[in-house]
């Protein structure tokens, strides 16, 4: 058992520096009951992989992450063959296969003798596992983070339903490897392409959004504390003006932490005309974005 | 509990959301765990099951909100919780079995009649189910093209909802109890609504939230004389000067992407060649190899609308495609005006210019219909469905001016489940789109992204972002 109950789950993140909607702390609370994986879908910036990292810190757990990308393949996800170290061990062990072979009559024997001895080569020792190995073969519980799913090709995510429904992944020279204790996974989407439904089906659903006003200016006041309150509030009414414009990137919440953060380096004890025009290239990450807010200035500074 | 689970499953499918058994039975396990008289939790387990893309939700708000708000008006979350037993026995329940019951005996019980019965006692299943047939159906291809044949029996369930509606007074009054009696109006009342909702189904469907289409209209101002002018109006010497410029961007995108090859290109050890290899040095693996991992290539299948508007653009954007076919597995073409045909073969048997002049004078489709692009999605799902897979980009070049013919939307919802993603672009600009004919906004739901594309900075973009 993870977490006593939906309460505890928003404490617990809380003291993690997460601050989590209702929510949030329900399908967690429901995925570590049930030991189901959970995908989260929202945009960027609004903290999905944070709330994997501030799981894992508030459970004091591992977290291993696997970052996804077009091309993405088992060797670099699963496991790897140590080929390096197997040629190395060959060359090294070449005198040894005489005394193997000695006393064997006819050629058929000898490669019967050396057939006895090929498992010497595929096992543990050569095998480099990469993070999805490791979160299955860990002795203690860990949190799996697959991050941004979407990018990885239809063919892992195929792969990625052994591990996801049964948590066991086939090694074709070993065998089926069960997990030692079941890792809490969390997916990330940023909805690039859709997820297949073989995958969706195994999965808890989370869709995360901007956060409200007020959750948002508690955020800002858990990461950055002893800012002042009337900046902060016109801040985050800038921010959430901004963000209605017809943008290329909208401002996410790590923005806007970068934002209050550069105010206070630069002294600034209100949010005026000036101020502002002079900073948007913090939170905005395009030239045309740049040029559509000073282009409605105006309208976008709150009062 | 479980009961009403499977009941509101069976409709979640009935609007056409994959629900799985295994998920109706992790939604059961997971109402174990919580407080099911708070109703954000209970909602939030359900969605949470149910609804599994941001896609869905808004399906999912409007069926939990007809289900268990309009539908079922007597249910209490605590009745629930103590017994399984639905039936909650309050007396304007009884009367409104009675007043059903007497209507269904007074009407002549058509499928439709049917549905509508079931939905006033609070069973929207088969009345859900009807809805979804007529909006999927097909229909039957007539002399003359038009979408009447729906909307008659639309107007037929419409024209039977009101007939209900005019004979709910005479029954609703029970054997004992006086006519306008308080207890008479409540009934009327609350069938009343049930009817209203009915018809709003009826007229109204949810359609998916499509938060994540990237709609581009904007464009980088890049220094070229021609970049700005629309495709539309470009003079004869001016296409010719575009072929060129079109060529050179072509090369530097082609050397962009060998030169990622290049850098990407070494992939795992390759232990075979590495032992050939090693016989030369008496076993020793002085010289490694390493397998080449090509880049992944994706295929293409571009369908373009071949009216004039709309061509301009399309050519072009054929010719940079095609110029770039290195960069794709494979790219395949259709033309649609009313019908689809194949021309990927005029690009494999000429030179592409050639070939984007022969296809509109000698591709196997006829030309003087008006443009319909219900019609197209339907022929191309019959005919050419086969050529989509999940490595597939599809690229829609049109402008979604469908005469006000049925624009048949869900073949693309089909479509886009097969396919990677869905690009649409189209050469109006975004004023346009809810002028007129143009069933853009209709289309965007079921798009991965829509792009303005009518002049060559704008392609220019398109391509880049799509080959690198």
């Amino acid at each position: 058992m993870y977490f006593k109950d939906i309460d505890d789950v928003e404490k617990r993140l809380e003291s993690a520096n997460y601050i989590s909607s209702k929510e949030i702390a329900i399908i967690v609370f429901l995925a570590t009951a049930t030991e189901k994986p959970i995908l989260i879908e929202g945009p960027a910036g609004v903290g999905k992989t944070e709330l994997a990292k501030a799981i894992a810190a508030s459970l004091n757990h591992e977290l291993i992450r696997l970052q996804c990308y077009e091309g993405l393949d088992e060797a670099k996800a699963l496991y790897e063959w140590e080929y390096a170290k197997q040629l190395l061990y060959t060359q090294m062990v070449k005198e040894k296969v005489q005394d193997v072979i000695k006393g064997a009559k006819t050629l058929s024997e000898a490669v019967e003798k050396i057939a006895d001895q090929e498992d010497a080569f595929f096992t543990d020792r050569f095998i480099l596992p990469r993070p999805l190995l490791q979160a299955i073969s860990s002795k203690n519980p860990v949190v799996l983070l697959i991050d941004e799913v979407d990018k990885s090709d239809p063919e892992f995510e195929a792969f990625l339903l052994e591990l996801l429904s049964d948590f066991q992944v086939t090694i074709p020279e070993i065998g089926t490897r069960k997990a030692e204790t079941i890792p809490l996974v969390f997916l990330t989407s940023n909805n690039y392409r859709d997820m297949s439904d073989a995958l969706k089906r195994r999965c808890l659903h989370l869709y995360i959004d901007y956060p409200e006003r007020d959750a948002e200016m508690r955020i800002v006041r858990l990461k950055i504390p002893g800012i002042d309150e009337t900046l902060l509030r016109r801040l985050i009414d800038t921010i959430n003006n901004i963000r209605k414009l017809d943008l290329k990137k909208k401002p996410c919440i790590s923005e806007t932490l970068d934002w209050a953060k550069s105010l206070i380096a630069l002294q600034a004890k209100d949010l005026t005309r000036d101020v502002v025009l002079n900073t948007l290239n913090v939170i905005l990450k395009y030239r045309t974005d740049v040029d559509l807010a000073i282009s409605n200035i105006d309208k976008v500074i709150a009062s | 509990m479980v009961n009403l689970t499977l009941k509101f499953a069976a409709c979640l499918r009935a609007i056409d959301m994959k629900v799985s058994t295994a998920e109706v039975l992790d939604c059961v396990n997971h109402l174990k765990l919580i407080d099911v008289i708070d109703e954000d939790l209970f909602k939030t387990v359900l969605k949470t099951n149910f609804a599994k893309s941001r896609r869905d939700h808004r399906t999912f708000d409007h069926a939990y909100d007809l289900f268990f708000h309009q539908m079922n008006s007597n249910i209490r979350l605590e009745d629930i919780k103590a017994n399984e037993n639905l039936v909650a026995a309050n007396e304007i329940d009884i009367l409104q079995k009675e007043c059903v019951d007497q209507l269904a005996a007074n009407l002549e019980m058509d499928q439709i009649n049917q549905a509508l019965i079931n939905f006033l006692s609070g069973e929207p299943l088969t009345y859900m189910k009807m809805l979804r047939e007529l909006q999927t159906k097909i229909e039957v291809a007539r002399v003359i093209n038009s979408n009447l044949g729906q909307l008659t029996e639309r107007l037929q369930i419409m024209l039977k909802i009101n007939a209900i509606r005019n004979l709910i007074p005479q029954f609703s009054g029970g054997n004992f109890d006086m006519p306008g009696s308080n207890k008479q109006k409540r009934l009327n009342q609350r069938l009343e609504e049930r009817l209203d909702n009915a018809y709003q189904l009826l007229v109204k469907e949810p359609v998916p939230e499509n938060e994540s289409l990237n709609v581009v209209t904007r464009n980088q101002k890049r220094s070229q004389k021609l970049g700005d002018i629309p495709f539309a109006n470009l003079s004869q010497t001016q296409i010719e000067e575009m072929r060129e410029t079109i060529r050179q961007l072509v090369r530097k995108l082609n050397d962009i992407v060998t030169l990622r090859f290049a850098s990407r290109n070494k992939g795992i050890l390759d232990i075979k060649k590495t032992l050939r290899k090693s016989a030369k040095y008496h076993g020793l693996p002085l010289e490694l190899k390493f397998r080449n991992k090509p880049l992944r290539k994706g295929k293409i299948v571009a369908l373009c609308d071949v009216s004039s508007s709309v061509w301009s653009a399309a050519r072009f954007m054929l010719n940079m495609l095609y110029s770039l076919q290195d960069c794709f597995s494979k790219v395949k073409s259709y033309i649609f005006v009313a019908q689809v045909a194949d021309v990927t073969d005029f690009f494999d048997r000429y030179d592409t210019n050639d070939a984007v002049e022969k296809i509109l004078n000698e591709a196997d489709i006829e030309y003087n219909v008006l443009t319909d692009y219900g019609a197209t999605l339907l022929d191309f799902k019959t005919n050419y469905m086969n050529v989509l897979d999940k490595k597939t980009t599809l690229i829609i070049i049109g402008d979604g001016r469908s005469n006000y013919l049925n624009p048949r939307e869900h073949i693309l919802q089909d479509m886009r489940e097969k396919v990677r993603r869905i690009i649409w672009l189209t050469p109006e600009p975004e004023k346009f789109w809810r002028t007129g004919d143009s069933q853009i906004m209709t289309y965007k739901t079921y798009c991965h992204e829509l792009r303005v594309c009518r002049n060559l900075n704008q392609l220019n973009e398109f391509i880049e972002e799509l080959v690198i």
